[in-house]
């Protein structure tokens, strides 16, 4: 009976572990690998060690693309954050023609980033578009080299929002109402029940989102090529447009994998720093 | 009692407001999409975008229903592709799930560490090498390429599922077991039917995540006999970056078929995000 069940068990994750094994763990290993070469798409390959990182290095492309996604995260994800909060404590109170509202402000969530990317540059367009003709102004919001990089933030900010909301909805829920009925009968007023209450006591829920958040925005590339490619002048060149343009415009594949291994390794740093810092901190149990 | 009742009322009107806010908000970008791909060339061209469709047409959703590089063939595409990775996901998540939950078999608790641990690798890391694997099998601009590195199960699956199937009392499956029941019929019989809500959230996030991929088509694709539809809507903005009637319709199409399902699916899709932190 034992080795059938053993046989069993393997049968039934072996599609899987195959899928796994070919096209997550082999392909990280061979960016590994492609990174140390000076590898074209015609097919030329040649071993040069370290030198696509030095390159990298030198002529501050590296440097410059995580410039860029540092502050596209530290521009969207806060503000993001704080915004799904305040949207949330709202929607939570559950007055009449909320919830037509609750479902609204997720639809951006299931749309296609490349699609809403694309939308945003219409109504971006300096002499066209809807929100200059609407302000009177004529500004060059996707082509001024200081605007850009705030102008996709911007985006990723509208279209995240509401999808956050919907955790820390979840996450007041789950806030028993005796907790707010006590700190009322102690005078507290409204910011400081905020204040000391719920947002230390959604602390999980903020973790949780902070991470997911974060490794998402150094992820980004389709809003940022629909909205700039990138530019101008490479000033929202996010880790992910470095990947694809050296890979895929320039030919070198080489330089493009040892900038995707560098992500790898930020991201494993940043989820294990991430992780230490919210756990070092006191979390309410209120099971 | 009065002074609360006034409080009240403007509490209520703050929330409004806020409320309203983010509605309209969300919204205006949606409106200015729809508005501008019902509207001739010639209109926008002399009124600018804000003005109402007057009279609406339906020109641009015409010209790219039915030009030779239009809609038509990545709509079809992405249709087979979403339905491909699905069926595919679902299927081989389920019966690895099943196994690492309920099933003894040696390596299990390193195996599924392995698979949760692959949870960190980021899509942008692998495309460069799974590219130059797919091209050297011959796959480039197939459609296999584009389902393949998919199709097999999702890590991310197997850990939501694996978390759902512990719950489940063993005995139930044991007296199930006794009465003679393969390991197919009890997973079709049982243990789907029991976790539906997981599945079905499931279903939701692998078609939301693959109608709207737009990296890995790109690059495996070229041309317009694999195109996906953001592929497809991509290339209408760098071919006709000044037609925006045409472009708007595009994008319109891309994201109506996933808004409609978000409407109709709402309840599960806000109740099952907050509450199982997806994505």
């Amino acid at each position: 009976m034992r080795p059938r069940r053993s046989l069993l068990g393997w049968m039934l994750v072996a599609p899987a572990t195959i899928g796994v094994a070919c096209f997550l763990i082999l392909p990280v290993l061979l960016a590994l690998g492609v990174s140390f070469f000076d590898w074209d798409l015609l097919g030329t390959r040649d071993f040069v060690g370290l030198e696509n990182y030095r390159s990298l290095l030198a002529d501050g492309a590296l440097l410059n693309s995580l410039l860029v996604t540092a502050v596209f995260t530290l521009l969207s994800v806060p503000l993001s954050l704080a915004l799904g909060l305040i949207l949330a404590t709202q929607l939570v109170r559950a007055l009449p023609g909320s919830a037509v509202v609750r479902v609204i402000v997720v639809i951006p969530w299931v749309c296609a980033p490349l699609a809403l990317g694309v939308v945003w540059t219409w109504i971006f367009q300096p002499s066209t578009g809807a929100l200059n003709t609407l302000l009177g102004i004529r500004v060059e919001w996707l082509t001024d080299p200081t605007l850009a990089l705030p102008a996709v933030a911007f985006v990723a900010i509208w279209q995240n929002v509401g999808y956050i909301s919907l955790f820390f909805q979840a996450g007041l829920g789950r806030i028993p109402d005796s907790i707010y009925e006590a700190a009322r009968l102690d005078g507290a007023g409204p910011f400081q029940t905020l204040r000391h209450m719920t947002i230390p006591l959604l602390r999980p829920t903020t973790f949780f989102l902070a991470i997911t958040q974060v490794v998402a925005s150094f992820q980004v590339f389709d809003m940022v090529y629909a909205l700039t490619g990138g530019g101008p002048r490479h000033r929202t060149e996010v880790i992910a447009s470095l990947v694809y343009h050296e890979a895929f415009q320039n030919s070198h594949l080489g330089r493009a994998s040892a900038v995707a291994v560098i992500l790898f390794l930020l991201l494993v740093v940043i989820t294990v720093v991430q992780q230490r810092w919210f756990s070092s901190r006191i979390t309410y149990d209120m099971s | 009692m009065k002074k609360n009742l006034a409080r009240r009322a403007l509490g209520h009107g703050a929330t409004y407001l806020v409320l309203l806010a983010a509605a309209l908000l969300t919204l205006a970008p949606f409106t200015v999409s729809v508005l501008t791909s019902l509207t001739s060339p010639r209109q926008l061209a002399q009124q600018g975008p804000l003005h109402l469709p007057a009279p609406p047409t339906l020109e641009s959703f015409s010209t790219l229903l039915s030009s030779v590089d239009g809609f038509v063939t990545p709509v079809a595409v992405t249709v087979q592709m979403v339905a491909v990775i699905l069926v595919g996901q679902i299927v081989f998540s389920v019966l690895a799930a099943y196994a690492f939950a309920h099933l003894r078999f040696p390596g299990r608790d390193l195996l599924f560490w392995v698979f949760v641990a692959t949870l960190m690798v980021p899509q942008v890391v692998v495309v460069v090498p799974l590219y130059l694997m797919l091209s050297e099998a011959g796959l480039r601009n197939t459609f296999w390429a584009l389902v393949l590195p998919f199709v097999l199960g999702s890590p991310y699956a197997i850990f939501l599922l694996r978390e759902n199937f512990r719950q489940m009392p063993s005995e139930l499956m044991d007296a199930m077991r006794i009465d003679g029941a393969g390991t197919l019929r009890l997973l079709w019989n049982l243990v789907v039917p029991l976790n539906r809500p997981i599945i079905v959230t499931l279903v939701l996030i692998t078609v939301v995540t693959h109608w709207n991929s737009f990296m890995w088509p790109m690059v495996i694709t070229s041309g317009p006999e694999w195109r996906t539809i953001t592929v497809a809507t991509s290339a209408l903005q760098s071919q006709y970056s000044s037609n925006w009637t045409l472009v708007m319709a595009g994008t319109t199409l891309a994201m109506l078929p996933l808004m409609l399902l978000m409407i109709v699916f709402q309840k599960q899709i806000t109740r099952s995000v907050g509450g199982t932190g997806l994505r």
